[in-house]
């Protein structure tokens, strides 16, 4: 069964590149352009799981974050950010606005499909647990 | 019988037993250690199928990290040359050269000059991360590297020992001609790398060659009258 996973870029470089690492594996894509069209969509959308750029017009990322993690509706859905900045301080800034995981531009297609697999397992395994 | 036969008879019968019994030992001792002898010979060449399984294994996921890199390149170069190629107008073919640095090679300082030849100069015709009025001009025979990229039509990659970075170029990181029937039409220059990328990959220099000829044709196809011509 097909994971649906919502890309929110403003970048159609970023959207276009993701899709095409994600075509490898068992996803279907939903795409938000913006930061309120990305917390929108997590609501109607429901995905299993999110990517999140940071830097956005309208909404940042952190603060689309905060949103989805601040909504019931939303709250259970990981979150990976996707961050032009590794440096320490904007990846801590991102786990404390909610992120479950992260991932650095350029993007590799190979991180970014371990760090999907292992999330999607993790969920998996907690809501067997619950 | 007398009772001293009787002894040595009985005497007899139990060193003959015991004679047995230890041949019996002995035999036994002797087909415990061959069958020991045998398991560690299987042993041993189970171990070393393990051992050729896991190196197998070993060169299975190396092979399987060099084929996701690849496909992984070839995302990076379809998408590019996607990006260049799908629109003629000018603006939106100039935010795909600054998506593709940005998020494909990974650099937010960058500038992009085209060539004015009526003028001798290099006009920016756009930025990301820099000031833009220390860079707004060049004369095309302006000192440094990007005065020599604009003129040679050699890109500059870090590697070129023959040149030297100096004053306000001092953090120049790579430097892109984009050429058309081998004519520089403009140039790109990238001022830094992200924090998290050590060094230009292999990918990145495929992405600057391409940048170099599909970036200048599609650069050059939103020139004012060809674009309409293309259209046309």
């Amino acid at each position: 069964m097909k994971k649906k996973v919502l890309l929110v870029d403003d970048s159609t470089t970023v959207i276009l590149m993701e899709k095409m690492i994600l075509a490898k594996g068992p996803y279907e894509v939903v795409v938000a352009r913006d930061g309120v069209e990305g917390v929108a969509k997590a609501k109607s959308e429901q995905p299993a799981v999110i990517l999140l750029d940071v830097m956005m017009p309208n909404m940042d990322g952190l603060t689309a974050c905060a949103a989805i993690r601040s909504d019931p509706a939303t709250a259970h859905i990981p979150i990976v950010m996707v961050t032009t900045r590794g440096e320490e301080q904007n990846i801590e800034t991102a786990f404390r606005n909610g992120c479950t995981d992260y991932v650095t531009k350029p993007i590799n297609g190979l991180e970014l499909l371990t760090k999907l697999n292992n999330i999607l397992e993790m969920n998996l395994v907690g809501a067997g647990a619950r | 019988m007398k009772p001293n036969e009787t002894h040595r008879s009985y005497i007899e019968k139990v060193a003959t037993d015991n004679r047995e019994y230890v041949q019996a030992l002995l035999d036994e001792n002797q087909r415990l250690h061959e069958q020991l002898a045998d398991l560690q010979a299987d042993r041993a060449r189970t171990t070393q199928m393990l051992e050729q399984a896991l190196e197998e294994r070993r060169a299975f996921s190396a092979r399987y990290v060099e084929v996701e890199q690849q496909n992984t390149n070839l995302a990076n170069l379809y998408v590019a040359s996607y990006q260049l190629h799908g629109t003629l107008d000018r603006e939106r073919v100039l935010t795909a050269i600054k998506e593709i640095i940005i998020n494909l090679i990974g650099s937010e300082e960058l500038a992009i000059w085209e060539v004015d030849r009526d003028f001798g100069a290099m006009v920016l015709i756009d930025s990301f991360g820099i000031d833009k009025g220390r860079w707004a001009a060049l004369p095309l025979d302006t000192p440094g590297v990007i005065g020599i990229v604009a003129k040679t039509g050699e890109a500059y990659t870090g590697h070129n020992t023959k040149v030297h970075v100096a004053g306000r170029e001092e953090r120049l990181t790579a430097c892109i001609p984009l050429k058309l029937d081998g004519e520089v039409i403009a140039v790109i220059a990238l001022f830094s790398l992200l924090a998290q990328k050590e060094r230009l990959e292999s990918i990145d220099y495929e992405l600057f060659d391409l940048l170099g000829s599909h970036g200048a044709t599609a650069l050059y196809c939103t020139r004012d009258g060809v674009a309409m011509e293309a259209l046309q």
